[in-house]
């Protein structure tokens, strides 16, 4: 271990002697992380007013401080910057600030300024161009244009990209990673055989409904959708539908552009739509406060700043949040670029306090029908007017309602008798008593449909609110000056004679010619290339500035950034460009020395291998069970869940009653999402409350994890399910059923050594609950699904042992 | 041997930590270890036992008392006082100032002075340091709550508990190092979410862990219905015997993390439901504490935190939510302080007893205080407050009979040596060895601290 550490070190010195100094990769990283907190874009905190982050102007590392300067170019011993990092005494960046040069950064930095001391325009705010493609060597590797970046990469490192993973593991990882459910034994055969190419299951999934939904669990992530306002008493609000746009809109593939104007700016747009609207309901999803005593004034103020570190973190991947209070630390955000985007935002108002209802009401909302709900309203009412002619429908629904309201009430005064009477007289004149069953009929179908519509948040635009720069954040300081609506003004600005609306904004965002689209396209493609590789190429998912991560092969990235915008923001053509690379298809097997050489795997020597998300992990055993329901949207699921979990909650206080009917089996990224008390199993497998934007799920492995794999009724649901299975379909032989299991839950068949351990737990298992039959009777009641009464309870009770250790095993719920 | 890896690998390929990558790479192992380089200098204390009295009880009816209040009881409240303050569900009312509801006393050698309402707390008078003019920044409860547990009222940061486990490790490899336990009792309680004991971007396995007095201890740490444990046993054994067959032909250190997970989650199976029992505790000890085994109250609680404390819980936070006190404020006062103030004593005194107090720092205090102005909400009561409030800190080097700092003639402002959160934040982080200014991890490119940007102070003169 020791000796070939010591190696790499030595490796990495040698490379970074021989090697070209780039400034945005190799200096300005450590400029950022040590200088610029006192030397950088804040002009409150920066001293001697000198700033490192820019070489040229009156404070910048070039300039004359009186006949000296910081930095001159090619001459390290004139830099007084050089003999400061070097002061024996005193020197920079000093003692108090906790940071210190290590002498390999001195070195690299003097080696910087003695060659000339080139200043590189950050690369994040640099829009991509395309790069030429590199040349290589070995032409039968590269499936398209990305693995030759990769393998040229490679090749400068002097590394070898991987072998293919072997069929099965490479179709397992496609369904997981493309609709996040499992593939059947029968899609593994086909493809295993030749059967079926591996465009052609590309397209398949793709074009699977599913996809959609996979999608949304990443999407939702970074929007921090959640079915709950987050403060306070965390009451339910409306705003299932637009998780269902979410869904529809990857499915539809929606081009990215148009997505984020809907998102943005739906209600802006000509004639908005159903779906636009619903879209529009982003602008709502931020956490909000229902707490009596709360100051109006006050939660303006976090709420803008909420929509702005939201906005900038999803689209720009960008911390402007962090100028709430005073510039940008390491990069060139001002307060005045946070409050100017804040000012996007300023025609939303919203609520202050208004009541502790559950759901919460949050002004304005829409009734919302999912299209077959709309098909069938349409058709009823058609029929309603075929009934009575067209246009008495409406008067006639509003006498029927008005009957029904004057016949409930129990104290009707005479006067009201009469009007019912004259109301049920001019109904009959129109409803006769031979079309009036036809007519109930029809009613009670269009009662039943409205009732069972969503309500969802939306966004309509009032009057602009005044915005003002907030010093240091403070809510109660009103002595900044007024700003309007503006993007970041070193990024541009959006052109408009009148206040810039969040159309502008969405348009700025897209538009890679006169906005920052190329920018943002970057965001993405780092972000899509995480998705299927395991980490971004620059590792800074959600931070693209100053203290980012350079991308570890910045051509590439650029190039797909190009691609993606050139392409009509066509999603689905960069997913597919992603998948069918090679360097997709390599294994993920990570040799010890590899992992040492490149742990975060940013030079895609290998595939990357990890756990399954939260959600994928539940629809995985449903799935394998057969318990999944996988309709698509719809109000929120509830799943088993711990009694007494929500007993903190209050205003109203809690019950939770999960659902007893099939909507328990839907898929995870349905589960009801409360930001308070996460489902305990999500929340064991690092789904995020959705608080804040999160564009990368850390991936634990703790002990509350195991527990709920092997103890929440889910899993034992599913197993039990799954055993079932196992006895029906697998034949009445133990390995023979075994074999089956193996084959639908791992994609093969198992060896010799896992035969003798699972039919050991077949048969320990067996005795255990012999010497006691209610065990047996007890466990096969866990969950609510019917339960079968053709097979031997203890025989199924052992059965699903087997099924839960296969639930449990790292491999089931790993993506390797 | 995990954690030998780990260390190997961090000193030696010159990679600095905190990553988050890197840390799920190799966060592996089931307890968590201490950083290599922590604590920064020895440590006076080893925990923390914090008390959090959620509400915000009533600084003016338990520690700070102030005889000009008596006399302008029912008088309106001097504008000077008030004018663009933060202020809650008095918005827009007429503001009077209302006197102390109680009677206040000195006690001890120290003479600090504290009210009827916490007759054993009195008796701790020369044990506890009073922090008399604590300020916050949050005038509304959850943000509150998330300022004083996280240093800021931006969700999605971690709290002080996981701060701590994640510097300085756990010393118990059957239990979380970081434990949250509730209760109730007063006025209608106020939520409690779970992010105020969250992780934040903390690696997630220091996140609290809530232990139930009812139902599972710990969510999914019972056998499921109709297992019988030595099945639970043998599938455990299979599953782990599988995954490191596995291995061998993968070769992932995720695997090894994995079995040793699988190894705790069975070892809490046992140890927490053990642990939760109280009922074994002898009689003497439980009459101590007012505790009735599994009835959930904070007498029990304070019986609980003293066992995870003995077994080497790193972070003990005990919530007890009925301290909203806007009307009605003697009645409430009396229950809280009722079901609170005996355990509490009872808490330090078996500590004491058992020689645990002096590297235990036990903190006592709500998310913020209450107006000298009277509210009305059924009964005399106070609003919510935040220029000035009270909090004490016990064991842990704290030096016993310390009165500190001074709030003014009205017990509104905090006037003398005022004392920040953040600056609690420093002064607990300073007893277990842990600088402040240099705990830092690295996230969306700042090196995140629990004192925040602004700058903080360790609170010298409470500390012996």
């Amino acid at each position: 271990m020791l000796k070939k550490s010591f190696l790499f070190l030595a490796l990495v010195q040698i490379s970074w002697a021989e090697k070209h100094i780039d400034f945005n990769t190799d200096i300005r990283p450590i400029l950022s992380d040590k200088c610029f907190f006192c030397h950088g874009p804040d002009s409150h905190e920066r001293e001697a007013d000198l700033r490192l982050d820019i070489p040229d102007g009156e404070d910048g590392a070039f300039a004359d401080l009186g006949g000296y300067s910081a930095i001159v170019p090619g001459k390290p011993e004139d830099s007084e910057f050089i003999l400061r990092i070097n002061d024996k005494d005193d020197p920079m960046p000093p003692e108090k600030s906790h940071k210190s040069l290590k002498p390999e950064e001195i070195k690299l930095l003097t080696r910087w300024i003695a060659e000339g001391a080139k200043y590189s325009a950050p690369w994040a705010y640099t829009p991509p161009v395309k790069n030429p493609v590199p040349k290589i060597d070995q032409t039968d590797w590269p499936e398209n244009w990305i693995d030759r970046f990769v393998f040229h990469k490679l090749g400068t490192e002097g590394l070898k990209p991987s072998p293919d993973a072997d069929p099965v593991t490479l179709i397992r990882r496609l369904y997981f990673d493309l609709t996040g459910l499992p593939p059947t034994p029968e899609d593994v055969d086909a493809f295993v055989s030749g059967k079926q190419s591996l465009e052609k299951v590309v397209d398949e999934l793709l074009a699977s409904p599913h996809f959609g939904e996979r999608m949304a669990m990443y999407w939702l992530d970074l929007v921090r959708y959640a079915d709950t306002v987050g403060y306070h008493g965390d009451q339910d609000h409306n705003i299932s539908p637009y998780r269902d746009y979410v869904i529809r809109a990857f499915n539809k593939n929606l081009p990215f552009d148009q997505f984020t104007r809907e998102q943005l700016a739906g209600d802006l747009l000509k004639n908005p739509g159903k779906w636009q609207k619903v879209a529009s309901g982003y602008n709502r999803l931020l956490q909000t406060t229902h707490e009596g005593g709360l100051q109006k004034k006050e939660y303006d103020a976090i709420y803008a700043a909420d929509r702005v570190r939201n906005v900038s973190a999803v689209w720009m991947g960008a911390t402007v949040g962090c100028a709430q209070c005073h510039d940008h630390k390491y990069d060139p955000y001002t307060i005045k670029d946070h409050y100017a985007m804040a000012a996007f935002f300023s025609d939303l108002h919203d609520t202050g306090f208004n009541g502790n209802s559950l759901p919460t009401s949050r002004p304005p909302e829409m009734k919302f029908y999912s299209d077959e709900e709309e098909t069938k309203l349409a058709h009823i009412e058609k029929e309603m007017g075929a009934l009575i002619g067209g246009e008495e429908v409406l008067n006639t629904l509003k006498k029927d309602a008005e009957i029904a309201k004057l016949k409930a009430n129990k104290k009707r005064k005479p006067a009201d008798d009469k009007k019912l009477a004259q109301l049920e007289k001019s109904f009959e004149q129109i409803v006769s008593s031979s079309k009036k069953d036809k007519w109930v009929k029809l009613l009670t179908e269009k009662n039943a449909i409205e009732k069972g519509g969503r309500w969802t948040m939306i966004t309509s635009a009032k009057p602009h609110r005044e915005m003002r720069i907030l010093p240091r954040g403070n809510w109660q300081d009103d002595s900044g000056p007024v700003v309007t609506a503006a993007v970041p003004e070193f990024l541009g600005k959006v052109s408009t004679a009148k206040h810039a609306t969040r159309l502008d904004l969405a348009n700025w965002l897209t538009d890679p010619k006169n906005g920052s689209g190329g920018l943002t396209a970057r965001v993405f493609a780092n972000r899509f290339w995480y998705l299927y590789f395991g980490s971004g190429i620059s590792r800074s998912l959600s931070d693209f500035g100053g203290q980012g991560e350079p991308p570890s092969n910045g051509p590439l990235l650029d190039n797909l950034a190009v691609a993606f915008y050139e392409s009509g923001w066509d999603v689905k053509a960069l997913v597919r460009l992603l998948v069918t690379s090679r360097a997709y298809r390599q294994s993920s097997l990570c040799p010890p020395e590899l992992m040492e050489r490149d742990p975060y795997n940013q030079l895609l020597a290998r595939q990357s291998r990890y756990r399954l998300p939260a959600e994928v992990i539940r629809d995985n055993a449903l799935a394998l069970s057969q318990l999944l329901v996988d309709d698509q949207g719809g109000s929120s699921a509830k799943p088993y869940q711990p009694t007494g979990y929500y007993r903190h909650l209050n205003f109203p206080t809690r019950k939770y009653k999960h659902h007893t009917d099939p909507k328990q089996w839907r898929r995870g990224v349905y589960v009801h999402w409360q930001r308070q008390f996460l489902h305990p199993m999500l929340k064991a497998m690092d789904a995020p409350s959705r608080e804040e934007c999160t564009a990368e799920r850390p991936r634990s492995n703790t002990p509350t994890a195991a527990l709920v794999l092997l103890n929440d009724p889910t899993f034992i649901e599913a197993a039990r399910a799954l055993a079932y299975r196992i006895m029906k379909e697998g034949d009445a032989a133990t390995d023979s059923r075994l074999d089956f299991a193996y084959q639908l839950v791992l994609s093969r068949l198992p060896d010799a050594e896992e035969r003798a351990v699972m039919t050991g737990l077949l048969k320990a298992t067996y005795e255990d609950s012999q010497k006691n039959p209610k065990f047996a009777e007890t466990v096969l009641d866990v969950g609510q699904a019917p339960r079968p009464n053709d097979v031997d309870a203890t025989e199924l009770a052992s059965w699903t042992a087997v099924a839960r250790a296969l639930l449990n095993l790292n491999e089931t719920i790993t993506r390797n | 041997m995990i954690d030998q890896t780990r260390r190997t690998f961090l000193g030696q390929t010159g990679l600095s930590l905190g990553s988050a990558a890197l840390a799920s790479l190799l966060s592996d192992q089931a307890t968590a270890a201490p950083l290599n380089s922590l604590p920064h200098f020895a440590a006076k204390a080893k925990r923390v036992i914090f008390l959090c009295m959620s509400g915000g009880p009533s600084h003016l009816e338990t520690f700070d008392y102030k005889p000009q209040l008596d006399k302008l009881n029912g008088k309106a409240m001097p504008t000077s006082f008030t004018e663009g303050q933060p202020i809650a569900q008095l918005q827009g009312q007429k503001l009077k100032v209302q006197g102390h509801l109680t009677k206040f006393n000195k006690y001890g050698q120290s003479g600090q002075v504290i009210s009827d309402f916490l007759p054993h707390t009195a008796k701790l008078a020369d044990d506890i340091a009073i922090v008399r003019s604590m300020v916050t920044e949050q005038i509304n409860h959850d943000p509150a709550h998330t300022f004083m547990n996280t240093g800021t009222a931006i969700s999605g940061r971690p709290s002080m508990g996981s701060w701590i486990t994640y510097g300085l490790g756990s010393e118990t490899k059957d239990l979380p190092g970081f434990v949250v336990l509730t209760s109730v009792g007063g006025r209608n309680p106020q939520p409690i979410a779970s992010r105020q004991w969250s992780a934040g971007f903390l690696p997630s396995r220091h996140q609290g862990v809530e232990f139930n007095s009812a139902g599972d201890p710990v969510h999914y740490v019972s056998n499921p219905k109709g297992i019988s444990p030595a099945q639970q046993s043998a599938l455990v054994e299979a599953i782990n015997k599988l995954d490191r067959k596995r291995n061998k032909l993968v070769v992932n250190p995720e695997i090894d993390t994995r079995i040793a997970a699988y190894e705790m989650a069975f070892r809490m199976q046992t140890s927490v439901p053990g642990l939760m029992d109280i009922s074994k505790e002898p009689q003497r000890v439980l009459d101590l504490y007012g505790a009735k085994p599994g009835d959930g109250s904070y007498a029990s609680n304070c019986l609980l935190a003293r066992r995870l404390a003995e077994r080497g819980v790193r972070f003990i936070q005990l919530y007890h939510r009925g301290w909203d006190h806007h009307g009605g404020l003697e009645k409430y006062m009396g229950i809280c302080c009722g079901l609170t103030d005996r355990p509490t004593w009872a808490l330090l005194t078996d500590l004491k007893e058992r020689g645990m107090l002096e590297d235990t720092l036990v903190i006592w205090g709500g998310e913020f205080g209450r107006t000298p102005m009277f509210q009305g909400k059924g009964g005399a009561g106070r609003d919510h407050h935040i220029k000035g409030f009270s909090m004490w800190m016990a064991g842990g080097g704290v030096k016993g009979g310390t009165s500190y700092g001074e709030t003014d003639e009205l017990g509104y402002n905090a006037v003398k040596d005022v004392a920040h959160v953040r600056d609690l934040h420093a002064t607990m982080l300073h007893q277990l060895g842990l600088h402040h200014d240099r705990f830092s991890y690295p996230f969306q490119g700042l090196d995140m601290k629990l004192t925040g940007v602004e700058k903080a102070k360790v609170i010298k003169g409470i500390l012996s």
